[in-house]
């Protein structure tokens, strides 16, 4: 998509732009030893979640967790551009970092990062859609990631966020699929770390699964951690995540009885 | 990631023979056993570091192998106005050559390439496995260690050789020495030992840990010119070893080859690495593919698999020890017989 060089009906903007820095923010910089601020260590940030607010797509939700911000929309299971024959539905998953989403800007054409985000996020969807009931056909997510508070942590949410749209868009799975985010700091484990947390960070898990069929369907765990704690860590997250499913599970029953 | 693709009758025959009481492979290799791995370093004269890796060498029964080129460059960066950190950074760049992936368009193989970088990259410079010596000048430079891997055939089981290429050549590494140059303002002692000329010094290797202003004002670097490529990367024992663990859950088997991979679309990743007198760390976990298992089973295979990465990391350990040898010692008798 890059080649096209620069768009000219783009505003370009300047090759590199940071958030500013405020004399009166709160500069003393977390140490280790101390507990964690605004929050108990196994605590998520709350949730705001709401499915089918894109009157187009089939199926959308959008979720907020404090500073992180993402919108989601499905679209099918509708014919196939390729005109090869699959036997098996294919599901699509296409993130997109507004370019205002972090601290430094995000070259709107450019996408480096953004396909290992969706590569996860595919990962963890792939496993519960039932891809098999629609041959020759093609699941698409868009993902929009508006803001974005932590990397890990807006897989986790964006991930939570398909799964939602998948079921409002009323595609069959086994479950819906839930994950959370973890990082293991000093001797602790926080969940759903944000940016500002995550620098501190030696090691990150996410682990996404099935709360209903107690099932994992991704783990990607990176930086240096004792095995003894990444597996602890992921409990923690699996435990967690069937609390995610709660919230799920009523904003997908607030969407229907509004439509009713 | 699919090279062959196979019919449903295929992936039957294999899936069930893997199953049976005993397993068998049609290159009559147990469950748990590796290919024959090849491993040289030092390949490439121009990198500072480069290892060349073969799994499943030319034999009567396995023409093809996986085949790997890793190659370290460093390069100098700049802290204050580029993208330099303090301490240095490395890079992993993953390349296929379409001649490994024969029935992939161009754009698959870019995907495909992408995501292996993506896999190293965030296995291999992470923070917590970044080499001590990588800093040049505390705040204005440091070195940028590139790391390049070059995939010239896959026939199954890539990510193990990636992660064992990409630790051979780190372990190759020279990293060359550095000594910092300063300009102090002569004073007039100075001024007449030196004759009231040249007001630059180079300082010597022996500096008071207590000058602390005398760090800052190191303005540059210049090259020692020693007789070696330089002092090895540091943190070689800390590099991880990848392996993978294709699934039929309960059922595992390692290094599929790439018929294999294909009837075996899941496998777990697991990067162990084991530090000297530490005990052993997870550097990293994925599960790829479409697979749903329980956290139990992860478990438990996460911990077989550190008894296979343990073997590997320990043979490789020797293997690059005597690839040092075969490079210093043997050469040089060589050398000296021939005279």
């Amino acid at each position: 998509m890059a080649q096209s060089g620069s768009d000219r009906r783009r505003i370009t903007g300047p090759e590199e732009s940071r958030a500013p820095v405020f004399d009166d923010e709160d500069s003393v910089p977390w140490r280790i030893g101390e507990p964690r601020r605004g929050r108990g260590a196994k605590d998520i940030r709350p949730i705001f979640l709401k499915a089918g607010l894109i009157s187009q797509a089939n199926g959308s939700a959008y979720i907020e967790t404090q500073r992180t911000k993402i919108a989601c929309a499905v679209y099918g299971p509708r014919q196939s551009k390729s005109s090869a024959y699959s036997e098996n539905g294919k599901l699509n998953v296409d993130v997109k970092f507004a370019p205002f989403s972090c601290p430094v800007r995000r070259a709107p054409l450019r996408d480096a990062e953004d396909r290992s985000v969706s590569v996860l996020m595919h990962q963890a969807l792939v496993s519960a859609v039932r891809l098999e009931l629609f041959p020759k056909a093609v699941i698409d997510i868009f993902v929009v990631v508006i803001e974005c508070d932590g990397l890990d942590s807006c897989i986790a949410s964006g991930t939570v966020a398909c799964s939602t749209a998948l079921a409002n868009a009323g595609i069959e799975m086994l479950g819906l699929v839930m994950s959370c985010a973890a990082i293991s700091v000093g001797d602790d484990i926080w969940l759903d770390p944000t940016g500002e947390e995550a620098e501190n960070a030696v090691g990150s898990v996410i682990l996404a699964c099935m709360p209903a069929l107690s099932t994992v369907t991704s783990v990607r765990q990176v930086g240096s951690m004792p095995p003894a704690t990444a597996m602890q860590a992921m409990d923690i997250c699996q435990e967690r995540c069937t609390d995610i499913h709660q919230v799920v599970a009523q904003a997908l029953l607030a969407s229907t009885k509004n439509s009713e | 990631m699919a090279t062959v693709s196979l019919s449903k009758a295929e992936v039957a025959y294999i899936k069930t023979s893997l199953e049976a009481t005993p397993p068998l492979r049609s290159d009559g290799r147990g469950l748990y056993d590796y290919r024959t791995i090849a491993l040289e370093t030092g390949v490439a004269p121009l990198a500072n570091g480069s290892a060349h890796l073969k799994f499943g060498q030319a034999s009567e029964q396995a023409t093809e192998g996986t085949e790997v080129i890793a190659a370290a460059r460093l390069e100098v960066e700049d802290v204050e106005s580029g993208e330099g950190v303090n301490g240095g950074r490395i890079s992993c760049t993953v390349s296929c050559s379409p001649s490994a992936y024969p029935h992939s368009s161009a754009a698959a193989i870019e995907d495909i390439q992408h995501d292996y970088t993506a896999l190293l990259h965030e296995v291999i410079s992470h923070p917590s496995l970044r080499p001590s010596n990588l800093s040049i000048l505390r705040d204005l430079k440091s070195w940028l260690l590139n790391l390049d891997i070059l995939v010239l055939s896959d026939a199954g089981n890539i990510y193990d050789a990636l992660f064992v290429a990409a630790q051979a050549a780190l372990w190759d590494t020279k990293v060359p020495r550095t000594r910092t140059v300063e300009y102090s303002a002569a004073t007039s002692k100075a001024r007449v030992a030196l004759g009231g000329s040249g007001d630059m010094d180079v300082d010597s290797v022996e500096q008071s840990g207590f000058n602390v202003r005398d760090v800052k004002t190191a303005a540059d670097f210049e090259l020692e010119d020693y007789w070696d490529e330089g002092e090895p990367l540091r943190g070689g024992d800390a590099w991880p070893v990848c392996v993978t663990l294709n699934l039929y859950p309960p059922l595992y088997y390692l290094d599929a080859t790439s018929t294999e991979e294909v009837a075996t679309p899941s496998r777990l990743l697991v990067m162990y690495s084991f530090p000297a007198d530490q005990p052993p760390r997870l550097q990293g976990m994925r599960l790829l593919g479409p697979s749903e298992i329980g956290l139990p089973l992860i478990k438990t295979l996460t911990q077989t698999a550190q008894t296979y990465a343990t073997d590997l990391s320990c043979a490789l350990r020797a293997k690059l020890k005597d690839e040092d040898l075969r490079r210093t010692e043997k050469a040089r008798q060589r050398f000296a017989s021939v005279r």
